[in-house]
């Protein structure tokens, strides 16, 4: 037992630094969801037909850009990008690098969620609004992203989520993080103790995701 | 004043052209209720959508206060719509918002400062007795109450007109009724103009001072209340009236008087003070007939009395047609029925 924890405490400066660099990846590329992700959805949104703004062109570009990001799969997208993200961050190999084809991954899904949210909120709560003379930017601000903020909470931890088991696809072609410890050392070397334990880290990482987001989108549900 | 001109809404949907008002005209005067029903489909959702431009008219206009609604440029609509207040069949109050700001979410809009908006929306709160729910959700609230609230926040930017679209019609009875004594309260209180759609005659006879009758995209009676419910004209209407003033025979009595071929049967209908008149013994009296009362019925139209009677009348053929004719001199409504 004693000797199995020392063996396990040998790495723990490897694994402290790998769990840090998956989750500076997850935050990074989640923080660009976010900034782009959401009025990505929002725009979608509000340029459908029957909609506060429709504008077919539009909704018709915007959806589309969500549908081809949501259609690659992650490990071919991260390939693909490579000269992008050389372009970007100098560099196709190491944390930085990863967070490109990840935010890449995360917009257009956080994009969907945050237009699956809205989408969710009655018609005639927005047409309440208009009747009161609100504005299209009004209703998004006040109306709409108020109102679908829990199902927008939860699909940020749904994209927190993808994003920890994408961090460690990313690893695996030299993104660092949890991911590059199971391979290199878990795969490669047949350390079954370190692959272990970066599983175990990794589903301890996704419980406290989940459960925090559900706590905080029940804070804000008063429906 | 609310005027509507020709107004027409047409759908253009692939299974052909589907015309849900048609070149409609309405004249609503300062301070009344009026009242649009009809059966559902009929178009009186659409209509009074288009009072507010929710919906785009195909063509025709409407005058609220002598401006042209369909004129204005998207702003000055804005504007507009902020001075036309507008109550939901479901509410449609913010979940995200307590009471006490979705009250104030209206002044939020039209750029009232954060301590008007407060001052303002308790005294509205305090108006639909809600003033211990002011920090509530929506969701911790009775039907009955959320539509309070929708009438608080209608009212924010003190409007001239209120729009009630079917605004009682998911509620049960008990709050429908304290919900149309809050409308008739804040007419007379604040002076305002209700416009209200219903498919419930209940809602008519209790608070509105005119009604239209719609069917089809288009008016097919309209005037006082009391003039409607003493006359009605088209079938339609009297088939509202007789889901709240039963004026129809009961089973029992209709086979009764087909197995008796009674003489005259005639079906009074009299309206205020007339209903303290004794015309029934003035007929035995001075007409030698007699006069067998089937079934009766007083009812009250917003405090005027209102009743029905259908007699049956024996006696001579003359005698029996000189009463008909003395009641109708009296301004009586009197209806012989043929065909029981």
């Amino acid at each position: 037992m004693f000797d199995l924890i020392s063996e396990l405490a040998r790495y723990n400066d490897l694994m402290i630094s790998g769990t840090l660099e998956t989750l500076y990846m997850v935050a990074m590329s989640l923080l660009f969801a976010i900034i782009l992700g959401i009025p990505l959805g929002v725009f979608t949104t509000i340029t459908r037909e029957d909609h506060i703004l429709p504008n077919r062109f539009v909704n018709f570009i915007l959806d589309g850009i969500i549908n081809i990001g949501r259609s690659i799969p992650f490990i071919i997208l991260m390939v693909a990008v490579i000269p992008f993200t050389r372009m970007i961050v100098g560099t196709s190999i190491g944390t930085n690098a990863a967070v490109v084809p990840l935010s890449l991954a995360a917009i257009p899904f956080m994009g969907r969620v945050t237009d699956n949210a809205i989408l969710e909120i009655q018609d005639g709560v927005i047409e309440s609004a208009q009747s009161m003379g609100a504005s299209p930017t009004q209703i998004v601000f006040k109306v709409l992203l108020p109102e679908a903020l829990p199902a927008i909470i939860l699909g940020l931890t749904l994209t927190s989520i993808s994003l920890v088991s994408y961090s460690a696809m990313a690893g695996a072609v030299g993104g660092g993080g949890l991911g590059d410890i199971a391979i290199r050392y878990g795969y490669q070397r047949f350390q079954l103790l370190i692959m272990l334990e970066t599983i175990v880290i990794l589903v301890l990482m996704v419980q406290i995701l989940q459960h925090s987001g559900n706590w905080i989108a029940n804070k804000f549900d008063h429906r | 004043m609310i005027k509507i001109e020709n107004l027409s809404k047409h759908y253009y949907t692939e299974q052909g052209n589907i015309e849900a008002i048609n070149e409609l005209n309405l004249e609503v005067s300062d301070g009344e209720i009026f009242g649009i029903i009809g059966p559902s489909g009929a178009g009186k959702s659409t209509l009074i959508r288009m009072l507010n431009l929710l919906e785009d008219p195909t063509a025709g206009s409407i005058m609220v206060n002598d401006v042209n609604l369909t004129d204005l440029s998207s702003l000055n609509l804005r504007q507009a719509r902020q001075k036309i207040g507008m109550i939901f069949q479901h509410f449609n109050l913010l979940s995200s918002r307590t009471v006490l700001k979705n009250v104030s979410f209206p002044l939020e809009i039209a750029g009232v400062s954060k301590k008007k908006r407060i001052k303002k929306a308790k005294e509205l709160i305090d108006l639909v007795g809600l003033a211990d729910r002011a920090d509530h959700y929506p969701a911790q609230l009775s039907g009955g109450q959320k539509q309070r609230v929708g009438i608080a926040r209608a009212l924010a930017n003190d409007p001239d007109l209120l729009l009630s679209d079917e605004a009682t019609s998911s509620l049960d009875p008990e709050s429908t009724k304290s919900i149309l004594d809050l409308l008739a309260k804040i007419r007379e209180e604040l002076n305002l103009t209700i416009i209200l759609i219903t498919h419930e005659m209940g809602v008519i006879k209790d608070i509105c001072d005119r009604v239209a009758v719609i069917e089809e995209g288009r008016i097919i009676e309209q005037g006082s209340v009391l003039d409607i419910f003493a006359r009605p004209k088209t079938a339609l209407t009297k088939k509202f009236i007789s889901a709240v003033i039963d004026y129809n025979l009961p089973p029992r009595i209709v086979k009764y008087v087909k197995a008796k071929r009674p003489g005259e049967l005639v079906r009074i209908t009299f309206v205020g003070e007339k209903t303290h008149k004794p015309y029934i013994s003035d007929l035995v009296k001075h007409y030698s007939v007699d006069a067998n009362i089937l079934y009766g019925n007083i009812d009250e139209i917003q405090g005027v009395p209102f009743g029905t009677l259908i007699l049956d009348l024996e006696g001579d053929l003359e005698n029996v047609e000189q009463s008909i004719s003395y009641l109708q001199s009296e301004g009586l409504n009197v209806e012989v029925l043929n065909d029981v």
